[in-house]
């Protein structure tokens, strides 16, 4: 059985019943191996649809998590549950507890270090005063806004309330988390937040392939969250650097925001400086003020100098590329696919209105990205077999439409991989309309193909 | 990926029931087992499935069986029908599964198992009924439904599911708007199996309960045994475990009845 990524978190989806006769046909060797590999800020195995466990049967994903807590540092444990499953875990592993227990994967993903819907309004109560208290640092870290409720009474009082809080958290309890870098998104810009000392570890808990994926689907602002910043030491220090090395490549920026050099020698901040970090006392030094966004290239690439074209070796992939969308479109809604016209040139698209957008990008043996332009209506008829159901949740359609293109990456990495060209997928990105997608796109030759299925058209691209 | 022109198309290939099977069907529903034995007898196949199946050891039977008519003495009317049908089933069962790691010895457990396990089931709940007792054979033709038509798209549902947790009954909905118990049920109509059978097998799926409030008590038993079965390590390793979506809250009001029944603590 293997984890399903989704959102940063990787989730296990046992069915039925969970003993000790066949919780280790559900988890081979390979699977744990697979899942260490899997680039998630969070492992998890879900009890929703099973119907009865015991400790045996826990026992295999036990293991798993010890062995994915050590080797990665994410944090780890089960979710959807009942309060019953929920008091028999806790009865299992008493004074063993060391990974966590989430009520629901919606609770999980406020804990998970890259989810990008921060600023909820979080009910929530534990009885135990240091868990409500972990858990409301935790909260506050990940951009929330944590209201705790004192007793049960208040906590009953308060979610009655309706419609008052975005989530409300029970029945969790927090076991070892995470001590990764954590990662949000807001806007163009990425945000990681580092705390007390930075040191060699650095190197440990930053998620690099996040960074890489990040770079290559277009982010070019990535802000250190350092408030809680105690110290740096050189370590830390080479590491910061490279990472701006790298960064210049891409013609990125990295700047810190709330480093003290009280504990920390004022050197380190002027190597830093020199190798093309910025440094800002606040947050919304740079968040508020668009000028300097656009200058950093949060919200606009005008200022990017990437002269990266799309070269002979990727032309020559073409028809693999369009043949994996084609498929996947063909695939999930059961029409045929007919290419229309191709041509290479800067990225046109002819009326932005009512057009979202998502892309893939790939690296390997060789870059680039593919972009898919629909009207709204035609990308909800492209991913109604993923939703299931009418919806004109835009969020929604978009998440839906990060996941058509990721399958749609699969399938260039499967065909090129038949021609013995390796690359590897980044994380899909969605655009809600035409300008976002611009802002990345505009300058960029590309081979754009025009595609139709049921006499809807729908736009592919092709670029470094 | 799949479309109604393809499951049209696997519903027409499937030939009628062989004239054997009918005449020892009709006799097992009149009650004359030796008549339905001597039917029984002329088909090798039936006979050495029969033979194949009453000797595994959940039927606990301590000397092997090995002649027809002893079969059906042993077993009476109700499970002889019950055996039968269990065989018509395996006819659609392809030569080399693709989609499922299944072989044939581990597909006829699954119909034993569950065939046993049901009518413990219906022994506990009073009903004695050989419609209702055969309704359990419809049930593992969805695995081969499900076989029949993902097979060739193993590698286009591996895709689909690595990004959207979905069971090939939904994937098959959403597509076609007809599942893989609504094909089973086609199936049971080609050969004129008793309309009860179908709509049991129906409610099974967790998917659409019946109005029939008995028919539907016995969808959310049958339900649950299917995935009592399907975690059973055999079938877990055959990634038989999630080919449909197990509907917990469906079963929650008869769970503790099955646990007892089924020794589960």
């Amino acid at each position: 059985m293997r984890a399903l990524v989704k959102n940063g978190i990787g989730v296990f989806s046992p069915q039925g019943f969970l003993d000790g006769n066949n919780g280790g046909t559900f988890l081979s060797i390979e699977d744990i191996e697979a899942t260490i590999k899997l680039n998630a800020d969070m492992i998890l195995v879900s009890l929703k649809k099973v119907v009865f466990f015991n400790r045996n049967g826990l026992d295999i994903f036990v293991k798993m998590f010890k062995k994915i807590r050590e080797e990665k540092h994410i944090p780890v444990g089960f979710c959807d549950y009942d309060l019953k499953k929920y008091q028999a875990i806790h009865n299992f592993y008493k004074d063993d507890l060391n990974f966590s227990l989430f009520g629901s994967l919606s609770i999980a993903e406020l804990f998970a270090a890259s989810f990008k819907n921060s600023n909820k309004n979080v009910l929530l109560y534990n009885e135990d005063k240091s868990q409500r208290s972990a858990m409301a640092i935790e909260l506050h870290d990940g951009g929330h806004n944590p209201i705790l409720a004192q007793t049960q009474e208040d906590f009953n009082k308060k979610k009655s309330k309706e419609n008052a809080y975005d989530v409300i958290v029970e029945n969790t309890f927090l076991g070892q988390m995470g001590n990764n870098v954590a990662a949000r998104v807001t806007g163009n810009a990425i945000i990681y937040t580092v705390s007390s000392f930075l040191d060699a570890e650095i190197g440990n808990i930053f998620n690099i392939a996040y960074h890489n994926n990040s770079l290559n689907v277009g982010f070019r602002l990535f802000i250190f969250d350092a408030y809680k910043v105690i110290s740096m030491n050189v370590h830390a220090l080479n590491f910061f650097s490279r990472l701006a090395s790298s960064a210049a490549e891409y013609n990125a920026t990295i700047c810190f925001v709330g480093l003290t050099f009280e504990k920390t020698p004022i050197t380190f901040k002027e190597t830093l400086e020199d190798a093309g970090i910025m440094f800002f006392e606040q947050m919304d030094d740079i968040l508020a003020d668009k000028e300097l966004l656009n200058e950093l290239g949060a919200s606009s690439v005008a200022t990017v100098k990437n002269k990266r074209i799309i070269n002979k070796v990727t032309v020559s992939e073409l028809p693999k590329f369009i043949d994996a969308t084609v498929a996947t479109i063909e695939m999930m809604t059961n029409s045929n696919a007919i290419k229309e016209a191709a041509e290479v040139h800067a990225i046109k698209i002819e009326n932005h209105d009512g057009k979202i957008a998502s892309s893939i990008g790939f690296y390997g043996d060789i870059d680039g990205m593919v972009i898919l332009v629909f009207p709204k209506d035609i990308a909800k008829k492209a991913c109604q077999l993923l939703i299931g159901e009418e919806t004109d949740d835009l969020d929604l359609i978009l998440d839906t439409l990060g996941e058509l293109v990721n399958i749609v990456g699969g399938k260039i990495k499967t065909l090129l991989s038949d021609e013995k060209i390796n690359v590897n997928i980044t994380l899909p990105r969605t655009y809600p309309d035409i300008n976002s997608l611009l802002e990345i796109s505009q300058n960029r030759k590309g081979v754009q193909v025009d595609l139709a299925f049921d006499n809807d058209k729908f736009l592919f691209f092709l670029t470094r | 990926m799949i479309t109604n022109e393809k499951i049209n198309s696997f519903i027409e290939k499937i030939p009628p029931a062989p004239k054997a099977l009918q005449t020892t069907i009709m006799f097992l529903n009149n009650g004359e087992l030796t008549k339905a034995a001597q039917i029984a007898q002329t088909d090798l196949a039936l006979k050495s499935y029969l033979k194949n199946i009453v000797n595994k050891p959940i039927y606990g039977f301590k000397n092997e069986v090995s002649e027809v008519s002893q079969i059906f003495g042993i077993l009476g009317v109700s499970s002889s029908q019950q055996t039968v049908y269990n065989y018509m089933i395996t006819l659609l069962s392809p030569d080399k599964w693709e989609l499922f790691k299944l072989k044939e010895s581990t597909f006829h457990e699954l119909q034993a198992k569950l065939s046993r396990r049901w009518k413990q089931i219906l022994e506990h709940l009073d009903i004695d009924n050989k419609e209702i007792e055969s309704a359990i054979t419809l049930l593992p033709a969805s695995i081969i439904v499900a076989e029949a038509l993902f097979s060739e798209k193993k590698a286009d549902v591996d895709l689909l599911r690595s990004v959207n947790n979905l069971d090939l009954n939904t994937i098959l909905f959403r597509l076609c708007n007809l599942d893989l118990f609504d094909i089973c049920e086609k199936i049971s109509t080609k050969w004129e199996m008793p309309a009860q059978i179908a709509q049991i097998v129906q409610a099974s799926s967790g998917f659409k309960p019946s109005n029939d409030d008995k028919l539907n008590n016995l969808g959310k038993w049958m339900h649950l045994l299917l995935f009592y079965e399907l975690s059973q390590p055999m079938f877990i390793e055959a990634e038989l475990n999630d080919f449909i979506e197990f509907q917990i809250e469906y079963v929650s009001d008869i769970y503790d009845e099955f646990a007892t029944l089924m020794d589960i603590s």
